[in-house]
């Protein structure tokens, strides 16, 4: 799906600043950032490690606050938004995949991908069970369900992640450099499922990457440096411009 | 809820050395608690069996006859109607018995020893029956007048047997020296403290070394079909015995011949009703119980405090590994309070299944004990008036112990929980290490 199809914004940013504190030396991971992201898009972030990329995603992610400016996910005002009401806008409208998978170790494939579900209360056990098991012959796992984490290969793991943060039919799907710890193959298909679902369910993704490859299947590129925005890009400026040696 | 649960289970399954460690503390503490409080549940019946036996009913009507100001003696006159009154007003009596009650000297060739002395009718005592093993001569032998059992160890101080005489002396009520001849009929086994200071004679023997009248008691024993009644029977008596025109004492809940020094020192003269218990009358034997159970909760309650420590310690260690899973979970949308409960269910389930396991090992251990009758030293046997160890099982107790431990436990594992809960998604998720 591309933007134009939708053009509602899903996540809309303003002048967001964001300052660590290391004992007395304040540290600044984003500038004034500005960006808005609509429905449907498949975007990628882009930027030198210390660009501010994590910092960003988390804060669209709700699970870390802005110093400064407004961070709008699906409409509300993340600042206005009271811890358990982040919760449930994190349960109910995003999605998550991490670089290192986070799957929960004692829990099987099936029971990784259903857990947002529980959490949610909104299914009954055969509408969950259907649920889970059609998100899995998706990424290709159905055979893996009563698997544990540690017996699956990383490109399986990050399938089952996959398939966990698509589960609730968010919104919003945030993925921090989720082919990092991949091979290029694994992480080639990951990518190739995260666009697949983008354009079946027209869900909208946000992942971060340094990967030229993986940046080329964005819609547009944004990219970081510094904590400042650079600028907003297509996919094959992004890929000129690395090859050029910028980022 | 049940994912939480499994969760929960998996990891203690994941962390099985950790687990066994803490579980098998748990497991020590809860058998440890099971043993001691048989001890003392034991303990506590054998002295209710022994002591509502020899020398007290679950409630007592007794009393105190003064000649004179300074004289007491432990009596209760016309106790035919006292009794007869008692039967109509306590519909929760089992049965009653009357007892004679005095100190007195007896007199062998070769020894004496002071002793308190209880006057009864052996064919009315069926507890009797039950409590006194006799070791020699038959307890029918109290029949007939001018009999005696002694205990094991009185018998051996007086060098006596079954079929030999002893001289029994005490002072009447006006003072008077008197004496009676008594053949030894039965000796009994000893019971601990109460039968070391106490023999068994006839109520006309007793009466008669007295000088008493036949309608003369030293206390009316009272057995109700149900012991929890004791405190309303109590009450109940002490007022319609009132009203039936009877003085009774204040309640003073203390054995009678402790009260001997503040009845002597009163002004009145006459008869005064003592309405007492059974707790009252052994009360000067029960700190065996309060010490033995002072004991069980100190020595609990330093183990728990060593229990807590290595929960706490386990907790954050759990918390620690797991930290980019909270983080994760929290990410992903689960509730802090989700959170919370997630590590109180680990604790809530090492706390079932390690009193699970010591319950039952502390009562296997309870119970083989009991089958092989392991006799105790006579000192021990003293305050225990038993001369086998009995440690008593009640379900309610063992599930008691485990569900206080398991209590404890879980509530020991809220601190770590709660801060676990408190993390920060974003900082639990960048955690290493």
């Amino acid at each position: 799906m591309n933007p134009t199809a939708s053009q509602s914004s899903i996540v809309s940013i303003t002048n967001v600043t964001k300052d660590y504190t290391l004992g007395k030396v304040v540290v600044p991971a984003l500038r004034g950032v500005d960006l808005e992201v609509h429905a449907g898009e498949f975007i990628s972030i882009a930027g030198p490690s210390g660009s501010g990329k994590t910092t960003l995603l988390n804060l669209i992610g709700c699970v870390d606050t802005a110093t400064g400016g407004v961070v709008r996910v699906a409409g509300q005002d993340t600042k206005q938004l009271t811890e358990r009401q982040l919760t449930n806008l994190r349960l109910n409208t995003i999605g998550f995949i991490f670089q290192s998978f986070n799957l929960v170790q004692v829990l099987s494939v099936f029971q990784n991908v259903e857990f947002p579900l529980l959490l949610q209360r909104k299914l009954d056990k055969a509408q969950r069970r259907e649920r889970v098991m059609q998100l899995l012959e998706q990424v290709g796992l159905a055979s893996h369900a009563k698997h544990r984490p540690n017996e699956l290969s990383g490109g399986q793991r990050q399938r089952v992640a996959v398939a966990r943060a698509l589960v609730t039919r968010p919104q919003l799907v945030l993925a921090d450099e989720p082919t990092a710890n991949l091979d290029s193959v694994t992480g080639q298909n990951i990518i190739d499922l995260m666009k697949e679902l983008n354009q079946k369910e027209g869900t909208t993704f946000i992942f971060s990457t340094h990967d030229a490859k993986v940046m080329s299947h964005a819609n547009a590129v944004v990219r970081l440096a510094d904590g400042n925005f650079l600028d907003r890009i297509s996919a094959a400026e992004a890929s000129r411009a690395m090859a050029a040696g910028g980022h | 809820m049940l994912q939480l649960f499994l969760i929960a289970f998996r990891n203690l399954g994941t962390h099985r050395r950790r687990t066994l460690l803490l579980g098998g503390a748990i497991a020590s503490v809860t058998a440890l608690l099971v043993i001691l409080m048989g001890l003392s549940t034991g303990m506590k019946e054998s002295m209710l069996r022994s002591a509502t036996t020899l020398s007290t009913g679950h409630v007592n009507v007794a009393g105190f006859y003064k000649v004179t100001a300074g004289q007491a003696a432990p009596v209760v006159t016309g106790y035919p109607a006292i009794l007869e009154q008692i039967r109509k007003d306590v519909p929760e009596l089992d049965f009653a018995v009357q007892r004679g009650r005095g100190w007195l000297k007896v007199v062998s060739e070769t020894s004496s020893i002071q002793v308190g002395v209880g006057g009864i009718d052996i064919q009315s005592e069926p507890g009797l029956r039950q409590v006194l093993q006799i070791r020699a001569g038959a307890l029918d032998g109290l029949a007939e007048s001018g009999t005696v059992l002694l205990f094991e160890k009185q018998a051996k101080k007086l060098n006596v047997q079954v079929g030999e005489s002893v001289t029994l002396a005490a002072q009447t009520l006006r003072g008077a020296s008197n004496t009676v001849d008594a053949r030894v009929v039965a000796i009994a086994a000893d019971m601990g403290m109460l039968s070391d200071f106490g023999i068994f004679v006839p109520s006309d023997t007793l009466r008669s070394l007295y000088q008493f009248k036949s309608d003369t008691a030293g206390a009316l024993l009272l057995y109700l079909k149900d012991i929890q009644h004791v405190p309303v029977v109590q009450a109940r008596l002490r007022q319609t015995l009132t009203d039936a025109g009877h003085t009774v004492m204040d309640h003073d809940p203390r054995a009678f011949f402790m009260k001997f020094e503040t009845v002597n020192r009163e002004a009145w003269t006459g008869q005064r009703l003592d309405i007492t218990n059974w707790e009252d009358e052994i009360s000067f034997i029960t700190w065996t119980l309060t010490a033995l159970n002072s004991l069980t909760g100190v020595l609990i309650f330093v183990l728990m405090v060593i229990i807590g420590v290595g929960i706490m310690n386990t907790l954050w260690i759990a918390i620690r590994e797991r930290t980019r899973e909270i983080g994760t979970l929290r990410a992903i949308g689960m509730q802090r309070t989700r959170v919370l409960l997630m590590f109180v269910f680990e604790a809530l389930l090492l706390g079932m299944l390690g009193t699970l396991a010591g319950a039952s090992m502390g009562l296997v251990l309870c119970l083989a004990v009991n089958a092989m009758a392991v006799h105790v030293p006579e000192v021990v046997a003293v305050f225990i008036m038993s001369d086998t160890l009995n440690l008593a099982v009640h379900p309610s107790s063992i599930l008691g112990a485990m569900a206080f431990i398991t209590a404890c436990t879980t509530a020991i594992s809220l601190i770590p929980s709660f801060l676990a809960a408190r993390l920060k998604p974003v900082t639990a998720m960048h955690h290493i290490g």
